[in-house]
């Protein structure tokens, strides 16, 4: 992208008109740092203009610091629509509902797993089903499964899974209104039914890290998430609701297909197939969708679970201490009802955010009590070889981006030209030798999701940093690793 | 007498084999492109090329068989429809398609019927890549040029 086509509206922010493209009714606003603004692809471009022409849309389509093509929605786009004329579009959040990421932190410190890491990896990976075909632990039957869909964390926490903490310390309580298992296809159930508590595979992850002194940027706001000593071991995983969401998004796209014409929708990319969010059929995928979302939350604690459960078996300690608790467990794709001002008039919207997380500032009334004066936690997942990144939300983010913020590094390099550059086991001597080890079912995916396929974690970091919608608390760097 | 039609049809997959897998738009996606000279041939070489992006196809046996018809109101979306059953078998009956022969069940080709052999999933045996999750709407195409049928489609991975 030639950034001298667009108005610079900050140091960080560039706007792109309604005069661009034909049918936009809001401009689009890319988020970028100088260093990073002409490395925007020009589908991105195309594809957040695109986004800027759909009913209903409020203020202006938002692409984040991480931005990179999507489907619909470039990955890093978020954009508010209004209830009464706005559609909901599953392009807007993704085909994994509600990927996310969950940071644990416990009592343990690098030199007490250094001596158990092989046993302790070797623990996980059993314990945590990954991979093609993985099937999770429990055997749920149907009647709670349409629990989980329904409640969410809740169910977890009433079949002894997740603790009251985990459940005050996940996104929405682990559970979005207005989830119904009668939006829910047989297929999405079947799918999803067996495959609770599992990570997947592609970018999917279990990560332990470190919390070296020297990487804690605002000790204060660390101290205050649980970051309480030198050289801590915290645990990072990144995965969503698995075959379940993809099913959901795949049938209501579908859906949506026949139904857009009825609806006179204009739609410039099949991927941005939409509904009115107050139609029959945006009801239905709203329910749907916040079912695949609680589902994920579900996956994240059962994953939690079995973590625990590790710990437990190779340090032969209790949970207390452990202390493995969950600091917070943040949605990337997702569309939820929040509350913002607009022209000085307070209005429910209808937010999709793809590849976006929510970042929250201080006095939010969603955030946990604990975290409110301060703001949110915010994850950041980069590459398997570079670790992943805490922030905290900001008021900023809740004035300049519907409370928005990036969610991870983004890929600069596709899997195939990555695999033709490295070997899997190249990559896996190579993150040994910097002490990282890793575990996985497939080695071709190693090469895949190696470092150099990934956009630096730090220098996106340093654009939401520098933009103010985020504030840098902390970086980790990975010790042991789990590959999906 | 199993073995020599096993034999035969990897023959014949490695020499005729017609789809080709690429990076897509999308850096963290591929795309598949088939061609061949027939709808029901162009329908079975895109299901055995979603196979490889998942695991090495000749690792897999032909030991397991299933029959399926599916439905779509126009070519694309049936083309959308047969793929996404193919990965929908995988998660929920463990199977990874090694062959499989498509028979159109209308002269409208709104609806077919597929015979599938293939294998249960076993990493002990089977060199297994990446998971296909879903097929996208992005730059889905089903169309006859120079009479041979292409079709093109990007998976979510």
């Amino acid at each position: 992208m030639n950034s001298g086509d667009f108005k610079r509206i900050t140091e960080n922010m560039w706007e792109i008109p309604v005069s661009f493209k034909d049918g936009m009714r809001v401009p689009a606003r890319i988020l970028s740092s100088g260093k990073l603004i002409d490395s925007v692809d020009d589908k991105v471009i195309d594809q957040i203009t695109n986004v800027a022409c759909l009913p209903g849309i409020t203020n202006y389509a938002l692409c984040m610091p991480d931005g990179h093509m999507g489907y619909g929605f470039p990955i890093g786009g978020v954009a508010a629509f209004a209830l009464d004329e706005g559609i909901i579009s599953p392009g807007g959040i993704g085909f994994d509902i509600n990927c996310g990421m969950r940071l644990l932190r416990t009592n343990l410190t690098l030199d007490d797993i250094r001596p158990r890491q092989e046993k302790l990896l070797s623990r996980l990976f059993a314990t945590i089903p990954s991979g093609v075909g993985s099937k999770g632990f429990l055997k749920l039957s149907r009647p709670d499964f349409n629990q989980v869909m329904e409640k969410g964390s809740h169910w977890c926490r009433e079949s002894g899974y997740a603790t009251e903490s985990d459940i005050e310390h996940t996104e929405d309580g682990g559970r979005i209104d207005g989830a119904d298992h009668k939006a829910v296809s047989e297929k999405a159930v079947s799918r999803g039914i067996i495959q609770m508590g599992t990570l997947g595979s592609g970018n999917h992850y279990l990560e332990v890290e470190i919390a070296s002194p020297e990487n804690i940027y605002d000790p204060e706001i660390a101290g205050h998430y649980g970051l309480d000593r030198d050289n801590q071991v915290l645990i990072a995983i990144h995965c969503g609701s698995r075959g379940f969401g993809h099913q959901i998004a795949t049938d209501y796209l579908q859906a949506f297909s026949r139904s857009v014409r009825r609806y006179k929708l204009e739609v410039r990319d099949r991927e941005l197939m939409a509904a009115p969010i107050n139609s029959e059929e945006g009801r239905r995928y709203f329910a749907a969708m916040a079912s695949a979302a609680n589902s994920a939350f579900v996956n994240r604690q059962l994953i939690t679970f079995g973590v625990r459960r590790a710990f437990r078996e190779v340090f032969g300690l209790d949970d207390e201490a452990l202390g493995i608790e969950t600091i917070y467990d943040v949605a990337h794709n997702i569309a939820k009802m929040e509350k913002y001002t607009i022209d000085g008039r307070e209005m429910t919207l209808l937010i999709h955010r793809k590849g976006a997380t929510r970042s929250f500032g201080p006095g939010r009334p969603e955030i946990p009590q604990v975290y409110r004066d301060i703001g949110q936690p915010v994850i950041v997942g980069g590459s398997m070889e570079t670790g992943s990144a805490l922030l905290c939300g900001t008021n900023t983010a809740d004035r300049e981006t519907f409370g928005s913020t990036l969610h991870g590094a983004g890929r600069v390099m596709s899997r195939m030209k990555a695999k033709k550059s490295t070997r899997g086991e190249n990559v896996r001597e190579r993150m040994k030798k910097s002490g990282i080890l890793v575990k996985t079912k497939h080695m071709a995916g190693l090469a895949e999701e190696a470092g150099f396929a990934y956009k630096d974690l730090d220098a996106v970091v340093e654009a939401v940093h520098d933009i103010g919608i985020s504030r840098k608390v902390a970086r980790f760097y990975p010790v042991l690793n789990i590959k999906g | 007498m199993k073995t020599p039609l096993v034999i035969e049809r990897r023959f014949f997959y490695y020499v005729f084999m017609s789809y080709r897998l690429s990076d897509s738009g999308s850096s963290g996606d591929i795309e598949l492109a088939a061609e061949n000279e027939s709808l029901e041939g162009l329908f079975a070489d895109a299901a055995r090329g979603l196979t490889e992006i998942i695991v090495d196809i000749s690792d897999l046996r032909s030991d397991r068989r299933i029959s399926l018809e599916v439905d779509g109101e126009n070519l694309e979306e049936l083309f959308f429809n047969w793929l996404s059953e193919i990965i929908y078998l995988k998660d929920v009956d463990n199977f990874l398609l090694k062959d499989c022969r498509v028979s159109f069940s209308d002269g409208q080709k709104r609806s077919l019927k597929g015979d599938l052999e293939g294998d249960d999933i076993d990493p002990d045996r089977q060199n297994l890549k990446i998971d296909v999750k879903a097929v996208t709407l992005y730059n889905l195409k089903v169309e006859k040029k120079d009479n041979h049928w292409h079709g093109e489609v990007v998976f979510d991975l």
